[in-house]
């Protein structure tokens, strides 16, 4: 194709993905799923928040009996003792990075724990939101519809696109939900502190996520039944998951550490840094695998029969 | 710009071992209703298929209004299809996927052209209908509609009257009927009387092959041969083949003669000479008729 006929070829993609995008977009509002997913996501954050406050509380209740036992009892100790501890979990949740220990002192940490534990199963209710999102139209053919008017890698994007954005709404209700919630049960948690912070929660979620919504439109380019394609995604995520662990638990000495770069849930840890370079980094590994799945479902649907 | 809408050139596909078609090459000229024929497992549907760019061939090449259907966004806008098994996406109201669908091609009006076309099948009432609660007949109207918006110069239809009643089937014939000359259309279908009656040319094919192709008169031989229907009297076909242009005369069974003529006559006057022939030997005539069913020459085909 010559320089002259690129340019309207390309922007006649881009109205084309811009249409399937609205179109996708407003049908997942409408539908049932994205309602039932919402409540799914929900409750699920506010099961890890019941427990993780209920947990904090007990082990509050049980060093403050300790205190008291000791006579070591008053609320100065007590306040030292759950300062100590905080700074603990977040060591642990930070991996000791003093810069974020720093960055998230105001957070309160059940919001930290909710936030880890949440991005942990992220992937899986992405699968869920999205697997049938190119197998459902090649199973039953209704794509041969969308391809005599439109490119396949319109409808790919568009597909893609619809699906980033309902995340996109999804986490930010949820994340808002999160905050409110610990604004409340923590005063000195400001207004100013958790506007920021709830913009930095949210950002470090989508990034982390946009690469499992292109993971999860590749395992539906690949088959054509949808229950297929949700079963490869399930495969998929576990075989990252094993990567990571696996290469975390082995030496550095061995071979296999370096398994741990090639599944994205290793570069999760620097989403929340306050450093541009860290944050930067782990961006971009992200954006390099949402690229990289993305282009391996173009090539796979544009080289299928459908 | 040549004059052909599709052209196919030892077009094959195969799904594994299996072939499906094999080595088909057939032009479609541009304007014509253009009919595919064969029996269940004949390569219709596949070569529909690789026509409408959803399928690649394995061999041989396909151009659809000059381009290759395969190349992204190529026959964006020039090309309607009915695709015969692809079920309409669930959780749309009609109208509302129409309109998505003329907005993606294109169009300038999406709701008109949405309207428009529902109205060419009798299917407006359908406007607020979900996809999913459409019976068969609506289903397939609502896929016939979504071919038609935008005035395509060219239309695919496979088995657009599959499964339809016979009032809705007639409309949907006169609506093919209307685009003649406007239009190409190729229409694929099992219904050979209605293909006889609303295509200017077809390819016959045969477990994948081409059996036949050409005009409809080619086919049906209506510019080669007439059938006599005999009320009473001796007919002795001898004495007609020693007439000009008659290139063979033979009985079928007691009561019709079949007469084959030379490609280069004019028909009305073979057949003219024929029955005057006979009725000046006393031979009374039930009725003549020009060249032979689609139906009996495709079972004689295959």
């Amino acid at each position: 194709m010559d320089k002259s006929a690129r340019v309207p070829h390309t922007v006649d993609g881009l109205k084309e993905t811009v249409v399937i995008w609205g179109a996708e977009l407003r049908r997942a509002v409408r539908s049932g799923r994205a309602m039932v997913l919402l409540g799914l996501y929900s409750m699920f954050s506010a099961l890890v928040l019941l427990v993780v406050g209920w947990l904090a509380s007990e082990v509050r209740a049980a060093v403050n009996a300790r205190l008291a036992e000791a006579g070591a009892g008053g609320e100065e100790a007590s306040a030292r003792i759950a300062e100590e501890m905080r700074k603990g979990v977040l060591g642990f949740l930070t991996s000791n990075d003093t810069a974020m220990i720093e960055a998230l002192a105001q957070v309160p940490v059940e919001v930290l724990l909710v936030f880890k534990i949440t991005l942990f199963f992220l992937p899986a209710y992405v699968a869920l939101m999205g697997f049938d999102q190119l197998s459902g139209e090649v199973g039953p053919r209704s794509i041969r519809y969308l391809t005599v008017r439109a490119r396949r890698s319109s409808v790919l994007l568009g597909k893609f696109l619809s699906q980033a954005s309902m995340l996109l709404g999804l986490v930010l209700i949820i994340d808002l939900a999160v905050f409110i919630y610990a604004r409340i049960a923590n005063p000195d948690f400001g207004f100013a502190a958790m506007s920021l912070n709830l913009l930095k929660f949210w950002l470090a979620a989508i990034v982390f996520s946009l690469s499992y919504v292109a993971l999860t439109t590749l395992c539906s380019a690949l088959f054509r039944a949808p229950a297929v394609s949700l079963v490869f995604n399930f495969i998929m995520l576990f075989v990252f998951w094993l990567m990571d662990t696996v290469g975390r638990a082995v030496g550095e000495e061995s071979v296999l550490h370096f398994l741990r770069y090639l599944s994205p849930s290793y570069y999760a840890g620097n989403l929340l840094h306050p450093g541009l370079a860290q944050f930067g980094a782990s961006g971009a590994a992200y954006a390099a695998f949402a690229t990289l799945f993305i282009m391996c479902a173009y090539v796979t649907l544009r080289a299928r029969d459908l | 710009m040549s004059d052909l809408a599709i052209e196919l050139f030892g077009v094959s596909k195969r799904f594994g071992p299996k072939v499906a078609v094999d080595n088909v090459s057939l032009q479609v000229p541009l304007g014509v209703v253009y009919g595919l024929i064969g029996p269940n497992g004949a390569g219709k549907t596949t070569t529909f298929s690789m026509m409408c760019g959803y399928l690649y061939p394995s061999d041989g090449t396909v151009k659809v209004m000059d381009v290759d259907p395969t190349t992204p966004g190529a026959l964006k806008g020039r090309l309607g299809a009915l695709p015969q098994d692809a079920i309409l996406p669930p959780g749309w109201d009609v109208g509302a996927l129409l309109m998505y669908w003329a907005r993606l091609s294109g169009l300038d009006n999406p709701e008109r052209e949405a309207r428009a076309a529902l109205e060419k099948v009798g299917l407006l009432e359908a406007w607020k209908v979900q996809t999913q609660a459409l019976s068969h007949g609506m289903a397939k109207r609502a896929a016939m509609a979504q071919a038609l918006m935008g005035t395509p110069p060219l239309v695919l239809l496979d088995e657009p009257t599959a499964g339809l009643d016979p009032r809705i089937a007639a409309q949907v014939r006169q609506v093919i009927r209307d685009m003649k000359g406007k239009q190409t259309v190729v229409v694929s279908s099992h219904n050979l009387q209605e293909l006889e009656e609303l295509c200017d040319a077809a390819a016959i094919l045969d477990k994948g092959a081409l059996a036949q192709a050409g005009s409809m008169s080619e086919l049906t031989g209506q510019d080669a041969e007439f059938r006599v229907q005999i009320a009473r009297g001796t007919v002795i076909p001898p004495e007609l083949t020693t007439m000009p242009d008659v290139t063979d005369a033979r009985m079928e069974g007691e009561h019709v003669l079949v007469v084959r003529f030379s490609a280069k006559a004019l028909p009305e006057e073979v057949i003219s000479r024929v029955v005057g022939h006979l009725l000046g030997h006393g031979v009374l005539i039930l009725g003549v008729s020009r060249g032979q069913r689609l139906e009996d020459r495709v079972l004689q085909l295959l």
